[in-house]
């Protein structure tokens, strides 16, 4: 498929500060591309790029021209923090950007696909966090973009809200649309995207399916157990075993091998609160990548299996 | 057509956000009653001589229309750019068909018909509290451009000042500055005579000094049509270079 996107060696500085250092990328027609990273990676410097409102060095095509030339009629953004007048309603905030373009989408139509259409006749100030970005997003969907820049568009945005935007945006992608997302939920970016790209400190770290960046990323599968038992008690169980103050965790644990670890413990008398079996997702490609880490592993015991696993 | 779409989305919009702020609907005509309650009803004119004003009432008519017609485009514009800016509603309407100038010119027209709509109070209240007559005549009917204009102007210069300045806070201090100070240099509230020989040839380089020649031509001192469009010619000139700054410095990018 023909690329609509394409980022090629984009750099862009603020003052002494690096904000994109060379990224490249490309994106299909029709593709669902999410960007995911660390606060402060460059994520809305990109999106910025790419739509032609901040001056970045190297070459940014947007449907084959530089965003400076681009048909702003196939082009929607929602912007990170947008605020739009506060005092229209939700009705009269979709409405005036639909009279900005030639051909639009009725905009009541546009607030129902967003689960609006309710409280279409509130003042955007009037409704609450969640809704308030619903509209915003209906604001990038009115003009029935070909492609459509989301950066964090479920940001405040309740459970069901979410789960119904992201149907939304799938039937958009079903349909044509090249979206290209940003988002600090790692459940919304490998429900949504065709391909993944993780952005720290300025650069493209690694770009691929979701399945792909697991696979090669992720690690293995664990065993997690709450309890305040130490290594010691498991250290002939066949595993690879970390503890810290409130867990042991098994590593490499296939599913096949949950019983033989609880047998384990129970051969130990450890006792414990509960037991969380967990696949690697891209929330452990993202902190293995970015460095990042969760907090409060103090202090930490490896064990590792003295014998064969039986 | 679909320029016209555009400005008359961007119009309606910004009518409606103006007309629910109830705080500024209310100061934006409120300002002109205090400002002829002062001025006109409290200190008066005293054509003998000792007073603030020393020449008939009909004489300031141009100044309070200047009250208006400059310090509310300044402000109003100024700090909708800044709200703009804090909202990331540039970058969004950077992605649009919208142009700047367009942007600009919907806000502007917005001023045109608030301050408009002010001037008439203020001029009605001049009439009733001061007795003054303004000539009822066709050529009166150009203190209407002189409004339009005189409002274009300042919101090009409004739209200077919320691109310069970095928050809203920013803007209100800026456009203080620069209206206080052409309040009253611009042949408004005081006359030449009683300003320093070397100053009065700086008073031509005030855009506000045009509209008062203007204005005051066309409702006191019963000048020539010709200096009055002279006037109006100037002004436009200058509201046409201004407001095309303005518009060419709202931003498009961070």
């Amino acid at each position: 498929m023909d690329a609509v996107l394409v980022a090629d060696d984009v750099r862009r500085t603020y003052g002494d500060t690096v904000a994109l250092d060379g990224v490249s990328l490309s994106v299909a027609e029709g593709e669902v591309f999410g960007l995911i990273g660390p606060n402060g990676a460059g994520k809305t410097t990109l999106v910025r790029a790419l739509t032609g409102t901040t001056d970045a060095d190297g070459t940014v095509t947007v449907l084959g021209t530089p965003p400076s030339d681009v048909d702003t009629q196939r082009v929607g953004l929602l912007p990170q923090s947008f605020t739009p007048p506060e005092r229209l309603t939700a009705r009269e905030l979709v409405a005036y950007y639909a009279g900005l373009y030639e051909e639009t989408r009725d905009p009541e139509a546009v607030l129902a696909d967003v689960g609006l259409d309710g409280a279409s006749d509130t003042w955007y100030e009037n409704l609450s966090g969640g809704q308030q970005r619903r509209v915003c997003v209906a604001t990038a969907l009115v003009n029935d973009p070909d492609v459509l820049f989301l950066d964090e568009p479920t940001t405040g945005i309740d459970p069901a809200g979410r789960r119904a935007l992201w149907g939304l945006i799938e039937d958009l992608a079903d349909g044509g649309t090249t979206v290209f997302l940003t988002s600090h939920s790692m459940d919304e970016v490998e429900r949504l995207a065709d391909r993944v790209g993780l952005l720290n400190e300025g650069s493209l770290a690694a770009v691929g399916s979701p399945t792909d960046l697991v696979t090669e990323y992720g690690g293995e599968t664990r065993l997690v157990v709450r309890t305040e038992a130490g290594t010691d008690a498991v250290a002939d169980a066949g595993f690879v075993v970390e503890a810290d103050a409130e867990t042991l965790t098994f590593h490499d644990v296939d599913p096949r091998d949950i019983g033989p670890a609880v047998e384990a413990l129970e051969r130990a008398g450890v006792e414990y609160d509960s037991l969380t079996w967990k696949q690697p997702g891209l929330e452990e490609v993202y902190l293995r990548l970015t460095g990042e880490t969760f907090e409060g592993r103090r202090s930490r015991a490896v064990a590792a299996p003295t014998g064969g696993a039986e | 057509m679909s320029r016209l779409k555009r400005i008359t989305s961007t119009t309606r919009a910004g009518w409606h956000s103006f007309l629910r702020r109830r705080t500024a609907v209310f100061f934006t005509f409120f300002f002109p009653v205090i400002i002829v309650a002062i001025f006109a009803g409290l200190v008066q004119t005293q054509p003998t001589g000792g007073g603030i004003f020393a020449e008939p009432p009909a004489y300031y008519i141009p100044g309070y229309l200047a009250v208006v017609v400059l310090f509310t485009p300044l402000s109003r514009v100024g700090s909708e750019i800044a709200r703009h800016r804090d909202g990331n509603q540039f970058e969004k309407l950077a992605t649009t068909p919208l142009k700047r100038w367009e942007w600009l010119l919907a806000q502007t027209l917005v001023n045109v018909v608030v301050i408009g709509l002010a001037g008439l109070l203020l001029l009605g209240l001049t009439v009733v509290v001061t007795g003054v007559s303004v000539p009822l005549e066709p050529a009166t009917l150009l203190l209407i451009p002189f409004v339009a204009v005189g409002v274009a102007l300042f919101c090009g210069i409004g739209a200077l000042l919320g691109n310069f300045a970095d928050s809203q806070d920013g803007v209100v201090a800026a456009s203080n500055a620069i209206a206080l100070p052409l309040l009253f240099l611009s042949e408004t509230f005081v006359t030449p005579d009683l300003l320093p020989s070397w100053f009065r040839p700086l008073v031509g380089l005030s855009p506000l000094t045009y509209f008062a020649r203007g204005v005051r031509g066309l409702t006191y001192s019963g000048d020539a049509i010709g200096a009055v469009v002279t006037n109006l010619a100037i002004l436009s000139v200058l509201a046409l270079v201004f407001f095309a700054a303005g518009a060419v410095t709202i931003p498009r990018t961070d």
